[in-house]
């Protein structure tokens, strides 16, 4: 029916018409939805709908394995916490370990083979590799080539020599985009052989680091994290001494540090050498770098143990020296076989399969987890190269750029749901089993192994425990129910070997070039790229630049002058005839002449999160793994660079020497007692209760990670917003870990706090809110009833500690970024915790419904709950154990404790909020001589 | 005339607003009473009234668990497999074994997703099944006992004395309030440790 516009306008009449019928239909219906109760046909055994059941499992990270445990309600996994009988890593977690269930339930993974982009089967891969390149056992496979990431698994190196015997002229390619050849070449020159070197941190007295970051992302980092952690706890001082070229965590932490460029760290270990009676040509050091060498030389000679650790993006000749030191100064430091039993160097390992694709010599390729196009520096002729060959294949869980040059694509399920094995660093082996049936149609890398040796088809179960049969004993059965259920292989971790390490043999150091100098280090966020299309780790602030969405490179403010950039301002990159657009990040500390840059962004096929997110600085390199890159000569201009942060959401109104105290250990109690509040406020305390929830977080030991933020989003169905809300300020995380820095007399120190909700005693949110949505109960938690509230905002506005976040959209409910709306993602959600719809405000629980789980357990059971029964997820996951929670009215608790420190403090004391989260202060130890 | 119009535009808004609320709390609005068609027209009469099943035979998660749970279709047939075998009645639920496919049962008793109620901590501190499901023992067909509503939740929540009961009593569909309760119930709330001063915090109930 046309109707005119007039007639379509609204008068009297038909505002009446319109008032009666909706009233009309909403008095037809005022009860609920009709909803249905689907139980089992047959129960499993034991199963309780709604009850958590956990599972020891483990992840990869970078070939290397971290035991989680797995929790699942009614068989979906939807948090992961650290394993603690996983003694190597000290049962924290990292960001990454907190976010692959996010990444199980991506809709962007791969769900079914490909083949030249249609729609594949597995029996068709398999007739056609067995009629095809499988068929060439007659020639021993020759021109067949396997392109792998690093391999620890037992299960799957065991399918590899299979494979190999059967083709035994297979090439095997094992290179890692985040390499450790630095490291590997050191342990080549000092002790003639491979040897992981596994540093003890919590057994030296005195570490001096050189560009070295152990506290940084890596497979290393939850049993640095946790050694370090355990030191600072015990009464036994340890001093850090930091030369670096950029900013690193571990530099955050430094008793000391200085930032030179990164060819400045040769001469410094050796002038360091020197002193301990090594005859290293006399370096010419400029003054400051002399002081440092001289007070760690000195340091290192009184202390007991001493620890000299260098950094990946350092020369092995560095990394050689430092094992010489070490072996000198009876370091803390394990030598071990490697767990990755390949022999070649990451680097040389690839430029061979680089050559080998370009000449032509491979006619059958297979690519097994890795993502070669994207890591080489000139992907447009690799992948070119890879097209050209008549057979290739790859696998993974996504079909990424090199997916894309292959003829066939492959899905490989995603650890969480896969059987399999790995080793950790220090070489226990971890079992991995499912928390869930495969979601789609795929395979596990040892099942795929399996499929191209064309042996008996066998279920990634079966091959595991073939695998490990010999090694069960007796009783296996027993043996692999116990290792399984403990996630650990029992006494599977190598005892250390001994070597001497030799003294190592000088290079000419040459003098820095003309340029910049790029360091290329891995993203903390997303590694080297492989999880890009994770939102949650897109969206979780860097250490000290608080980016999100896209890796920024960091200049030091003189050189960011002699450009003519600012703070996120655009930038071109060059090197040769290779250049890149970027950001700019100006960052104190950051040495002149020295850049640094995070790998892992500007990917074109990682997903519809991943793709188009920062720029791909590998682009700069000669081939693809070279992490120092020298001769850079960057320009303003470009596109107009936005850099994504999240640094100034939230500034607390005051001084920044008042909302992060820091001083020398021996000054810090009065330097809190100038900030006491003289007086008291007038507000009554509140009425006693038998639990008064508290939190006391240990700004000494929070290291930056972001652990805690991750654990917190996952836990507590914390929404994505996406870059543009960002930009708005919108980002939602209830958990932030604010980064100071302060001007101190001995230069510039850094340090982290992380900040949840205060929970005050008298919150400046609750009188504010008209509706009464802001409330307090009786255990002081400050709580915020979501269906009451009607979004006024009033206090967020009247929040001084700014950790209230508002749904300005529909982030969880109906207008989610990107895919996040789609169904496999909401299976991630804890069924626990409201999932909070648009226009409502939110905040810190203190993990209410944790809270609640153990007071149900204690009241069946007719008593209080005990200390350190409730763990927020946050406490869970942090690695160095820096944040506690319990009961502040029971005198015994770790928190009622800890406000008796002489470092205990208050944010915002004068204000007089009363705040239920309150903190240790962060102290430096200074050197010998200087008070601080 | 003018009278009439003036007694209309006082009493008519009043009238509204006390219909309204009428209409709020009324089973109307709140399902109470009402039953519903059920692929099988599962009598609790029956079975607990008569048979005297316990409750817990069932419902086996409502010890353990915030959801009580429903019987997989293997309870129905410990009996069933033996004992009217062919009845037409309980047709759906022989074709859902043979099938491998699940009894789809329409929701009874229902609260909002916001609301976190947990049965097993209710059952351990002596809150009966027949307080907030009504006399199910006497229920043909199964029906929402109660209004579900939360000012009828916040009743008991306020004053517990008058609704526990001794454990013993808890899985017991006849049970009666008895004349002393106001004692009992008192006496039963101190030994039950329930700290009432807490139990009408937001956070109790709502995440």
């Amino acid at each position: 029916m046309n109707r005119t516009p007039a007639e379509l306008h609204t008068n009297r009449r038909r505002a009446l018409q319109l008032l009666s019928s909706s009233l009309a239909i909403a008095l037809t219906r005022c009860g609920e939805p009709r909803e249905e109760i689907v139980p089992y046909v047959e129960m499993p055994e034991r199963l309780v709908p709604g009850i958590p059941v956990r599972y020891a499992t483990a992840l990869p990270m970078a070939g290397y394995g971290r035991g989680v445990l797995g929790i699942t309600i009614d068989g979906r996994p939807i948090k992961l916490e650290g394993n603690p009988r996983d003694e190597f890593g000290g049962g924290g977690t990292d960001i990454f370990a907190e976010s692959a269930v996010l990444s199980l339930y991506d809709p962007d993974r791969s769900r079914i083979p490909i083949k030249d982009g249609i729609v594949a089967s597995w029996e068709q891969f398999s007739g056609e590799w067995a009629n095809g390149p499988g068929a060439g056992t007659a020639n021993g496979g020759a021109g067949m080539a396997l392109v792998t990431g690093r391999i620890t698994s037992p299960t799957m190196l065991a399918g590899i020599t299979a494979l190999k015997m059967r083709y035994p002229e297979l090439r095997q390619y094992r290179y890692e985009a985040a390499h450790d050849d630095a490291p590997r070449l050191g342990a080549q020159r000092a002790f003639g052989r491979n040897l992981d070197v596994i540093p003890h941190l919590g057994q030296a007295d005195v570490i001096v680091v050189l560009d070295a970051d152990p506290l940084g992302p890596g497979p290393n980092f939850l049993h640095n994290a946790n050694e370090f952690s355990l030191r600072r706890n015990s009464q036994q001082p340890q001093r850090i001494h930091v030369a670096e070229s950029g900013l690193t965590l571990m530099g955050a932490m430094a008793d000391r540090r200085i930032a030179v460029r990164p060819q400045r760290i040769a001469q410094i270990a050796r002038a360091l050498a020197s002193g301990f009676g090594v005859n290293t040509g006399a370096p010419g050091l400029s003054p400051s770098e002399t002081a440092f060498v001289q007070t760690a030389a000195a340091d290192l000679k009184q202390a007991g143990r001493g620890l000299i650790l260098a950094g990946e993006t350092q020369s092995g000749s560095v990394h050689a020296l430092a094992h010489f030191l070490n072996s000198q100064l009876h370091a803390p430091v394990d030598l071990l076989n490697p767990a990755d039993p390949e022999e070649q160097n990451h680097a040389a390992s690839f430029s061979a399969f680089l050559r080998d694709v370009e000449s032509g010599q491979i006619r059958s390729l297979i690519i097994l987890d890795a993502n070669p196009v994207y890591d080489s520096a000139d992907s447009r002729q690799l992948a070119k190269a890879i097209a050209a060959i008549p057979f290739s294949v790859h696998c993974g869980c996504y079909a990424n750029e090199t997916a894309d040059a292959c003829r066939w694509h492959l899905p490989l399920s995603h650890p969480l749901e896969s059987w399999g094995d790995l080793k950790s660093p220090g070489g226990a082996t971890l079992l991995m089993q499912p928390l869930i049936r495969t979601l789609y149609d795929t395979r596990s890398s040892a099942e795929l192994l399996n499929l191209l040796t064309m042996a008996a088809p066998m279920g990634a179960r079966d091959l595991v425990r073939a695998n490990w049969m010999p090694s069960g004993g007796s009783d296996f059965e027993q043996w692999w129910r116990q290792s399984l259920t403990a996630g650990v292989v029992p006494n599977s971790a190598p005892a250390p070997v001994s070597a001497t390490a030799a003294m190592p043999s000088f290079e000419t150091v040459q003098d820095p070039p003309q340029g910049v100098t790029l360091s290329l280090v891995p993203s903390p966020s997303v590694w080297d790229g492989r999880y890009a299309n994770n939102a949650w780790l897109q969206e979780c602030p860097a250490p000290f630049t608080k980016e999100v969405w896209g890796n920024a490179v960091q200049l030091s403010p003189e050189d960011a002058a002699r450009i003519g950039v600012g703070f996120g301002d655009a930038i071109i990159l060059r090197r040769g005839y290779s250049e890149i657009e970027a950001v700019a990040a100006v960052l104190k500390g950051q040495p002149q002449g020295a850049a640094r840059a995070f790998l892992g962004q500007g990917r074109w096929r990682a997903g519809d999160i991943g793709n188009g997110i920062g720029v791909r600085m590998t682009a700069l390199c000669p081939t693809g793994l070279e992490r120092q890159i020298d001769g850079i000569s960057i320009r303003a201009g470009g596109k107009t660079g936005l850099i994504h942060t999240t640094q100034y959401h939230t500034k607390l109104e005051g001084r920044d020497e008042d909302i992060f105290p820091l001083a020398a250990s021996a000054q810090i109690a009065s330097r809190l007692a100038q900030l006491k509040p003289d007086t008291g406020g007038i507000v009554p305390p509140l009425p006693a209760d038998p639990y008064a929830w508290a939190m006391v977080i240990d700004n000494n030991l929070c290291i930056g990670c972001n652990a805690c933020v991750i654990a917190c989003q996952a836990e507590n169905n914390v929404a994505v917003v996406g870059p543009d809300e960002v930009d708005l300020g919108r980002d939602m995380h209830w958990l932030r870990v604010d980064v100071y820095e302060l001007d101190e007399a001995d230069g510039l120190r850094r340090g982290f706090q992380p900040v949840p909700c205060m929970h005050c005693e008298t919150a400046p949110c609750e009188p504010v809110c008209p509706v009464a949505a802001s409330v307090h109960d009786h255990e002081g938690l400050n709580v915020q009833v979501y269906n009451r509230c009607i979004g006024t905002r009033f206090c967020e506005s009247n929040c001084p500690y700014k950790v209230r976040r508002f749904n300005f959209f529909g982030y969880s409910r109906g207008q989610e970024y990107g895919n996040l709306g789609q169904p496999p993602v909401r299976a991630q959600h804890n069924p626990n915790v409201s999932v909070r719809g648009r226009g409502v405000m939110e905040k810190c629980t203190y993990c209410v419904q944790r809270i609640s789980a153990a007071r149900k357990n204690a009241e069946k059971e007719d008593r209080l709950i005990r200390d350190g029964e409730v763990k927020p997820a946050c406490a869970v996951a942090c690695p160095t154990h820096a944040i506690q929670f319990g009961n502040r009215n029971d005198a015994n608790s770790a928190v009622a404790q800890l406000q008796h420190d002489p470092r205990h403090f208050s944010l915002l004391a004068h204000l007089d909020t009363r705040p239920r989260t309150t903190y240790l202060a962060k102290v430096w130890n200074p050197p010998a001589g200087q008070t601080g | 005339m003018a009278r009439t119009v003036m007694v209309a535009i006082i009493a008519v808004p009043i009238l509204a607003i006390v219909l309204t609320f009428a209409l709020w709390e009324s089973p109307y609005a709140t399902s109470q009473f009402v039953t519903q068609n059920q692929p099988v027209p599962f009598s609790h009469e029956h079975h607990v009234g008569r048979l005297g099943l316990d409750c817990r035979y069932c419902h086996t998660g409502v010890e353990q668990a915030a959801f009580a749970g429903l019987p997989p279709t293997h309870t129905c047939m410990t009996c069933h497999s033996q004992i009217w075998t062919t009845a037409a009645m309980l047709e759906p639920v022989r074709q859902s074994l043979a099938q491998n496919q699940p009894i789809r049962w329409v929701r009874v008793n229902r609260v909002p997703d916001y609301v976190y109620f947990d049965h097993s901590i209710h059952v351990a501190k002596g809150v009966g099944c027949t307080t907030c499901h009504g006399p199910i023992g006497r229920m043909p067909l199964t029906y929402r006992g109660e209004p579900l509503t939360m000012g009828w939740c916040l009743s008991c929540h306020r004053h517990p004395g008058s609704f526990v009961r001794p454990r013993d009593q808890v899985f017991n569909p006849d049970w009666q309030v008895p004349e002393d309760q106001d004692r009992a119930g008192a006496a039963l709330v101190r030994q039950y440790m329930i700290d009432t001063s807490g139990l009408t915090d937001c956070s109790r109930c709502h995440r």
